[in-house]
């Protein structure tokens, strides 16, 4: 199949590109998206490939390896279509059972199948499984159905339907308000109305313009715009076409981190594609439209994510912000219009074009229209992503969708926004989650980071990790923000090591209200939103630090020892053998003790104490102190 | 016969000899010896083809004047036995009956110049200077020739040290021989070293040579473009693992960006590194979920199974350990990311065998 000369002719080739699907009856959905990889999914698919092809099964099954389906914690992930029967954990010596189970049709693998633990029951079908059960997927949908590599794919399931409607019929300005009623809000962090950017960038006067996609994800803890771009490369492109069409651009941009190696070569391959179909280059679907994309590799700065620091980097600078007197829509890229969106963001756009403002409009809040993908990880059982409508509350995401916490801990808080958010404690769970309900309550959507602590969790050492992410990522371009983050930074540090003072909250209280109203960039302005975030929730915290030297959760490290329960301890030396600096002896009893002056905490003893023997605690350092016989008196400090 | 008694005129027992006359006429040898002496030069005279020979072959004169007419032997057989033993050795033909035949012959055969007797001491003297800079030049380059195939000259001389040590083993146990044989041996000493040190050079400039068209690659890549300069950067640190300052120096002149400025990139962003990293890195996620679940005790762990701190590359340049912040992999945290392939909070055990497979391994894993 060579170009596209019309929009019309797209039909032609979606037909034929959905029977090319159909000529098998069966495929094998194996996910091969980042996290699968890691837990072996390629070596799983080409075992499958190797038992279809030894069984000369090949003409009615097939294996597609596809991007991320979501459930990460559970991979590798293999949907078995069009059943959707969903396997978890799945191992290559699995793979002649399952393809038994397929031939002969005798049910499933059973110990493949999702538990669920409540009744014991096997769950097979994926949209079952709780965890897929209350999501609303129309952005990761396609990511359990297409092989990303192969543009034709994405064609069977509708793909480029929304450029040749655009293109067939729609003027720039019907795109415009179609977007700008949906009211589609930006995925990358500020949550501001796309209409109203690609409206300002439309109408500057300069020429020429740029539109591009910010695939800089530099949110620790977020990954959801690595696996669009990963498992569905042509749905933000064909968004980022649209949208060059609607606010006149010939020249686009993916701004792609190069931690992302995958990411990059999947959107590379897809431009390509594109460009061979005739839905990228010269004159796209045979109309005087004329758009091209280049890929640009960030080189791994988060304050590079920012729009005017990015534009910097693509002209080939260091990637600062500078002062936004003027935005970036009017005056970005080599001093042209240019319009920034994240991957998310554009990815939305075909989805509004084909089905409508008001059908997008149906989902979410008032202000919050549509759905957003959370990263949801951390102490949180079912570790993945998740697309939820705006507007669900956390706690049905956490604990209906994420199953709650693991080994039974307590749930303690919520941390979203990333760097630039705050934490929500567990009496605010019921909140639904939309962009301003978040920033009411201090903390913000941003990119959807989603990262669940549990009682073990230490909000001081949560303010101080944010804290110094920060002061190492800002540029230092301007004095509120890297003096500011310092001096935080010295505090946080002084508490976290039982040397705090009275005043010292009031202090950082103090130097973030400094930072949000006088730094010049985003990155300072909310800088603060960590401490103050916690310190509004979590304050007794603090003040235990302070006050009593004593962190509860028993990670700030200076202020906890180690010991061995000697009663416990049935002297297996898996602790002896894990300490990295020699601070384990055998004492006389037999059994293991900890020299506390050689301790560095590092609580490799501690992950090493088999869960059934659990002899190694946490202990205040404060009653280590006071006893100079250290472990051989812990039961009666204890006690 | 009387070799012996012509050859007693030689006065002088450096070597190389200077100047060796081959004339049958003593007069005229005895005169030509009295000039080229005034002039410092050392020379003998010989009077027979023979004696002429058997000096020319132990003392390796400079030039050599031949009479075409020499008894035992035509000036045209000396000139070739000459050239064969001798080619370094700069010949000058003089007669008493000059004819432009026996001149055109005698140059063919390599006579430097052709003189008519009776010979004025000045055109002697000329002439002999101009021999002597030429047989210089020709040392030079025969010197050259050897220095280049200095690999040859050292097989030859340990064929003669083969040769002096059967010698020796022959019972010849003349302190000379071992003085020779020692003198031989530092000599082969000598030469191997300087061949190995440039061969070193050698490679040295070949490697920069390649380095420097693997760099024009990337660049032609980017069609020269200034505004390209973080990308190349960030392929010339996929291919080489660091920013060496030979290139970062190339790349500021084919970009006519100054190098200040990509020394600031250099440091700005992560992904550079301006020192040699190990064959293999080791990214320890230190990202938000990653750290909620123990990032840090990951950390401890790797870096005392490598026995280097984050930020730090073994002295074998195997390994450097590195912290990142996300690598996207959140739900498998704490992650690893060693080279290409992910891990899922690796225990000592695995890290060790991780290790050890990589250290055998000669090339870096090739995975997607
Ligand atoms: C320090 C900093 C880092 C940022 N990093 C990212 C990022 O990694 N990805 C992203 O999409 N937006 C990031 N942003 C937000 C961008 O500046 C910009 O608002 C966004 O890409 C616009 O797209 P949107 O309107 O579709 O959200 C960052 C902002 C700041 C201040
Ligand atoms: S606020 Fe921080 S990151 Fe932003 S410009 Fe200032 S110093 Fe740089
Ligand atoms: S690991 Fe636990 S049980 Fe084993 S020796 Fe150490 S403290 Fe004792
Ligand atoms: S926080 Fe570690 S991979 Fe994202």
């Amino acid at each position: 199949m060579s170009r596209l000369k019309k929009p019309a002719d797209l039909k032609k080739l979606k037909k034929e590109a959905v029977a090319r699907r159909g000529a098998k009856k069966t495929w094998l959905a194996v996910c091969t998206g980042t996290g699968c990889r890691a837990y072996g999914a390629e070596p799983l698919a080409d075992s499958f490939e190797g038992e279809i092809a030894r069984r000369g099964i090949a003409d009615t099954v097939g294996v597609r390896r596809t991007g991320c389906h979501g459930f990460c914690e559970r991979g590798p992930l293999v949907v078995i279509q069009p059943e959707d029967t969903c396997y978890l954990g799945a191992k290559p010596k699995n793979v002649p059972d399952i393809i038994d189970r397929l031939t002969t049709g005798e049910g499933n693998v059973e110990k493949l199948l999702y538990l669920d633990e409540a009744n014991g029951e096997r769950l097979s079908r994926l949209e079952q499984i709780p965890f897929y059960k209350h999501q609303k997927r129309i952005l990761l949908e396609n990511n359990v159905l297409i092989d990303p590599s192969d543009i034709l794919d994405y064609i069977a399931v509708g793909g480029y339907s929304a450029l040749a409607k655009v293109l067939a019929g729609m003027a720039p300005e019907d795109v415009l308000k179609e977007v700008t009623d949906a009211n589609l809000r930006g995925r990358g962090g500020g949550g501001f109305p796309a209409g109203w950017k690609w409206e300002t960038t439309r109408d500057a006067p300069e020429e020429p313009k740029y539109v591009i996609v910010n695939a800089d994800e530099g949110d620790p803890g977020a990954y959801m715009d690595r696996s669009i771009l990963e498992g569905n490369p042509h749905s933000v492109l064909e968004g980022l076409i649209i949208g060059a069409y609607t606010i006149g651009a010939s020249q686009g941009f993916i701004y792609v981190r190069q931690e992302y190696p995958l990411a990059r070569k999947h959107a590379e391959r897809a431009l390509d594609q594109a460009r061979e179909y005739g839905l990228l280059g010269r004159n796209i679907l045979g109309t005087d439209f004329s758009f091209d994309v280049k890929i640009h590799r960030g080189a791994g700065a988060f304050v590079s994510g920012e729009s005017s620091a990015l534009m910097c980097a693509i002209e080939g600078h260091v990637g600062e912000p500078r002062p936004k007197y003027i935005h970036t829509s009017e005056k970005g890229l080599w001093g042209k219009p240019s319009c920034l969106n994240n991957v998310e963001t554009w990815a939305n756009v075909p989805h509004i074009i084909n089905h409508g403002a008001e059908w997008f409009g149906r989902m979410g809040t008032e202000k919050s229209k549509g759905t957003k993908i959370f990263s949801l990880v951390g102490k949180v059982k079912n570790t993945g992503l998740v697309e939820v409508p705006m507007g669900i509350t956390l706690r049905d995401i956490i604990f209906k969708i994420g199953g709650g916490v693991p080994k039974g801990k307590k749930f303690k808080a919520v941390q979203t926004g990333g760097p630039s958010g705050g934490v929500i404690p567990e009496s605010l769970l019921d909140l639904p989650v939309d962009f301003d309900e978040l920033t009411k309550v201090g903390s913000m959507m941003g990119s959807g980071g989603m990262i669940v602590m549990d009682e073990n969790t230490c909000m001081v050492d949560t303010a101080r990790y944010y804290t110094n992410f920060l002061a190492h990522e800002s540029c230092g371009k301007c004095v509120p923000c890297r003096e500011g983050l310092r001096q935080t930074l010295e505090i946080l540090n002084r508490i976290a090591a039982g040397r705090g003072k009275e005043g010292d909250l009031a202090l950082l209280e103090e130097l973030g209200e400094f930072m949000e109203a006088a730094s010049l960039c985003a990155l300072g302005q909310s800088a603060p939103f960590p401490v103050l975030s916690t310190l509004k929730y979590f304050r007794k915290e603090y003040e235990e630090h302070i006050r009593e030297k004593r962190c509860a959760a028993g990670v700030c490290t200076e202020l906890i020892a180690y010991v061995i329960d000697q009663e416990k301890c049935t002297a297996c030396g898996a602790c002896f053998r894990n300490c990295p600096v020699d601070a384990i002896n055998k004492s006389k009893d037999k059994v293991f003790t900890i020299i506390q002056e050689k301790c560095i905490k590092c609580g490799a003893c501690y992950t090493a104490c088999p869960d059934k023997f659990s002899a190694v605690v946490k202990v205040p350092a404060t009653t280590m102190q006071k006893q100079s016989a250290g472990a051989a008196t812990l039961h009666e400090t204890k006690a | 016969m009387h070799a012996s008694n012509q050859v007693a005129q030689r006065r002088s027992t450096t070597f190389p000899l200077d100047v060796l006359i081959i004339d049958g006429d003593k007069g005229f040898t005895r005169n030509c010896v009295k000039t080229i002496e005034s002039s410092a030069y050392t020379v003998v005279g010989a009077n027979t083809a023979q004696a002429g020979l058997a000096v020319a072959e132990t003392s390796h004169p400079r030039v050599v004047i031949v009479d075409w007419n020499t008894p035992g032997g035509n000036g045209l057989e000396i000139l070739k036995s000459l050239a064969e033993r001798e080619p370094t050795a700069v010949p000058v033909v003089v007669t008493a009956n000059a004819t432009v035949d026996a001149a055109v012959e005698a140059m063919k055969h390599g006579a430097f110049d052709f003189l008519a007797k009776p010979v004025d001491s000045e055109k002697l003297l000329e002439t002999v200077r101009r021999g002597l800079d030429l047989s210089s030049l020709r040392k030079e380059a025969a010197g050259a020739e050897a220095e280049t195939d200095a690999s040859k000259k050292y097989d030859l001389l340990l064929q003669g040290l083969d040769v002096l040590g059967e010698a020796y083993s022959m019972g010849i146990e003349k302190k000379q021989l071992l003085d020779e044989l020692t003198f031989l041996e530092n000599e082969a000493k000598y030469h191997a070293e300087s061949l190995g040190q440039i061969k070193k050079k050698e490679r040295v400039i070949l490697d920069i040579r390649n380095d420097l068209a693997e760099v024009d690659a990337i660049l032609r890549k980017y069609d020269f473009q200034k505004n390209s300069l973080i990308q190349v950067l960030l392929d010339v640190q996929e291919s080489f693992r660091w920013l060496p300052r030979h290139i970062l120096n190339w790349i500021s002149g084919r970009l006519n960006i100054p190098i200040r400025e990509i020394y600031v990139i250099a440091n700005f962003y992560e992904a550079f590194s301006l020192a040699p990293r190990g064959r293999h890195t080791i990214h320890v996620c230190t990202g938000t979920a990653c750290h909620v679940r123990g990032a840090s005790e990951t950390l401890t762990r790797i870096s005392s199974t490598l026995g280097i701190a984050a930020g730090e590359t073994d002295k074998d340049q195997e390994f450097t350990l590195e912290t990142v912040h996300c690598i996207g992999c959140c739900a498998l945290a704490p992650v690893v990311q060693i080279d290409k392939q992910y891990y899922r909070d690796p225990s000592k055990k695995e890290l060790e065998k991780i290790i050890k497979t990589l250290k055998q391994e000669k090339e870096e894993p090739c995975l997607a």
